[in-house]
């Protein structure tokens, strides 16, 4: 920080991260809005408590131990390596606090890791835990209606601060073993968010059942619809919104890619953005390809829905999720045709799997996220393959089976089965949902009940206050 | 005394940490994994008892049918907003 230009680029950087955080928390706005509109009236407040408290629970868990994990298991541990030392996340360093750079105290630190992370620490941190909510607050809206708020916060702390944070390491970090060994390519999360987190509800639907009332006794499905379609329209346009900052936090805003950090290449300088992965991009490059498998995706949702409101919108997510692991690469009108793909099938599959298995997705979310993810993952295999995964010698070209293998870790290995063990432990001890009398007449049957008495009680009051002036 | 390593703002360029209680890090983790266990355990056995008198009063209504029943009939007549 003794010179302009380094103060400039390290402040630009943190600043830049800051924001993308700003952006971030609309995502979670939106997801309150859309579970809140989705359920039923006398479920608004549990509904609404639930998503909110999975914030400071995953927050303090990220920080106990889910940013260290992101560093610490880049190798598995033990698929392809051990344990990495990461001093400067654990809760206990130095670095996790208040910090201006200077020389550590911790003897685990060294000088170069102060300068580094002390601005940078908080604010990376906080784009990965930003993400994390995310993950957890895709679950919490699947499941709306019946799981005990207690069972879904354990939940929301396994996917938030655990698995998700373990796929990131592997697979969304420049030297996790996927991209190493696979190849794997998920620029903007389709996988590493949204195929995990589908995964995992769907593991959790499966242990937890239906709602009372969303199967006829002959096993076909009634639709729940939402309580108030405005309220989760709205919610899926600021979900869009965050988004932006979600794209541009998966980027490194500006690195010399021939620099000494880098390539280390002598004589030659490049500064640009890169994502995750430290492959040159360009925020122009994702804004065209944003909007263009949003866009996709609405068009196709809105023809296969019949111009339903809900899965227009829901389809305009499939779309953006669905394009977003090459969407650092492809050709705007790929992104347009592949996120059109995403919409179509998040649509399908929803309806065909509640058919058939009887999972009742309260907001299509293994749809959405689970099955367009896996989606994405799978065409960036294809789309992309034979690039080079990374800047660094050594490592395996992007190709359909690295990315398919991939997929498969992502919604089954760390999204499915982690849920549906958690799920079934919490299941055998009668702490995943809530009594059938109290899910019959609604969550907030209690604060429903004192408002309506204190309702009662202050027009009372009016009406005898009324009559006595009369 | 101080609860810092901050004396003064004059050599800015040469601190690290400037939070209070330096070196009591290892303490704070602790503390803060306590926080969060007991969170759970003190909210999973309010959230018991909270459904065990929620299906107590339901009962005592005369169960489920019978509250929702109440409920409609009690928006019908919308006693409540007037």
């Amino acid at each position: 920080m003794d010179n302009e230009l380094t103060a400039l680029g390290i402040i630009f950087t943190e600043f830049y991260y800051w924001v993308t955080v700003v952006f971030m928390f609309l995502i979670h706005v939106g997801f309150c809005m859309y579970e809140v509109g989705a359920s039923r009236y006398k479920n608004h407040t549990h509904t609404l408590m639930k998503n909110t408290m999975l914030i400071p629970l995953v927050t303090i868990t990220f920080f106990f131990f889910g940013w260290w994990i992101y560093f610490a298991f880049v190798n598995g541990p033990w698929i392809i390596g051990d344990l990495v030392a990461a001093p400067f996340a654990t809760p206990w360093s130095e670095l996790m606090g208040t910090h201006m750079g200077g020389a550590p105290i911790q003897d685990t630190l060294t000088s170069d890791d102060t300068a580094f992370w002390a601005r940078i620490n908080g604010v990376f941190w906080a784009a990965f835990l930003l993400f994390s909510w995310t993950a957890a607050s895709i679950v919490s809206g699947a499941v709306i209606e019946r799981i005990r708020p207690s069972a879904f916060w354990i939940l929301a702390v396994v996917i938030g601060s655990f698995t998700w944070i373990i796929d990131a390491s592997w697979g969304w970090s420049w030297n996790g073993w996927m991209v190493q060994k696979l190849g794997y390519h998920d620029a903007y999360a389709s996988g590493v968010i949204h195929a995990i987190a589908g995964g995992f509800a769907l593991g959790v639907l499966l242990v937890l059942g239906p709602r009372i009332g969303k199967f006829r006794a002959d096993g076909t499905p009634r639709n729940i619809n939402p309580h108030n379609p405005w309220l989760v329209t709205i919610g899926l346009f600021l979900i869009y919104t965050g988004f932006w900052g979600f794209y541009v936090a998966c980027n490194i805003p500006i690195i010399d890619v021939y620099g000494p950090a880098m390539l280390d290449v002598a004589g030659k300088t490049f500064f640009s953005a890169t994502n995750i992965y430290l492959q040159p991009t360009t925020l122009s490059a994702i804004t065209f390809n944003f909007l263009m498998s949003l866009s996709g995706g609405l068009m196709v949702a809105y023809i296969v829905s019949n111009g339903d409101a809900f899965w227009t919108y829901s389809g305009g997510l499939a779309g953006v999720i669905g394009a977003s692991s090459g969407n650092d690469l492809y050709h705007p009108i790929q992104a347009m045709l592949i996120g059109g793909g995403g919409a179509f099938l998040a649509y399908k599959m929803h309806y065909w799997v509640e058919a058939k298995f009887k999972i009742d997705d309260a907001v299509g979310a293994v749809a959405v996220h689970g099955y367009a993810g896996f989606y994405g993952v799978v065409m960036a295999g294809f789309m992309l393959w034979g690039y080079p995964s990374s800047p660094f010698e050594g490592y395996a070209t992007i190709s359909p089976w690295g990315n398919f293998i991939g997929a498969l870790i992502m919604f089954f290995v760390l999204g499915f089965f982690p849920a549906l063990i958690v799920s079934k432990i919490l299941h055998s001890f009668g702490m995943l949902r809530i009594p059938r009398e109290i899910e019959m007449v609604g969550l907030d049957i209690n604060h429903e009940s004192i408002r309506a008495m204190e309702a009662e009680e202050v027009a009372l009051a009016i009406r005898a206050e009324a009559n006595g002036s009369a | 005394m101080s609860t810092g390593l901050v004396d003064n703002w004059l050599n800015i360029d040469t601190f690290g940490p400037i939070y209070p209680f330096v070196g009591t890090e290892m303490l704070l983790t602790i503390a803060g994994f306590a926080f969060w266990i007991g969170w759970h355990i003190w909210q999973l056995k309010k959230e018991s008892a909270e459904f065990k008198e929620d299906i107590e009063n339901i009962n005592k209504q005369g169960g489920p049918g019978k509250v929702l029943d109440d409920e409609a009939t009690r928006e019908m007549k919308d006693t409540v907003g007037r």
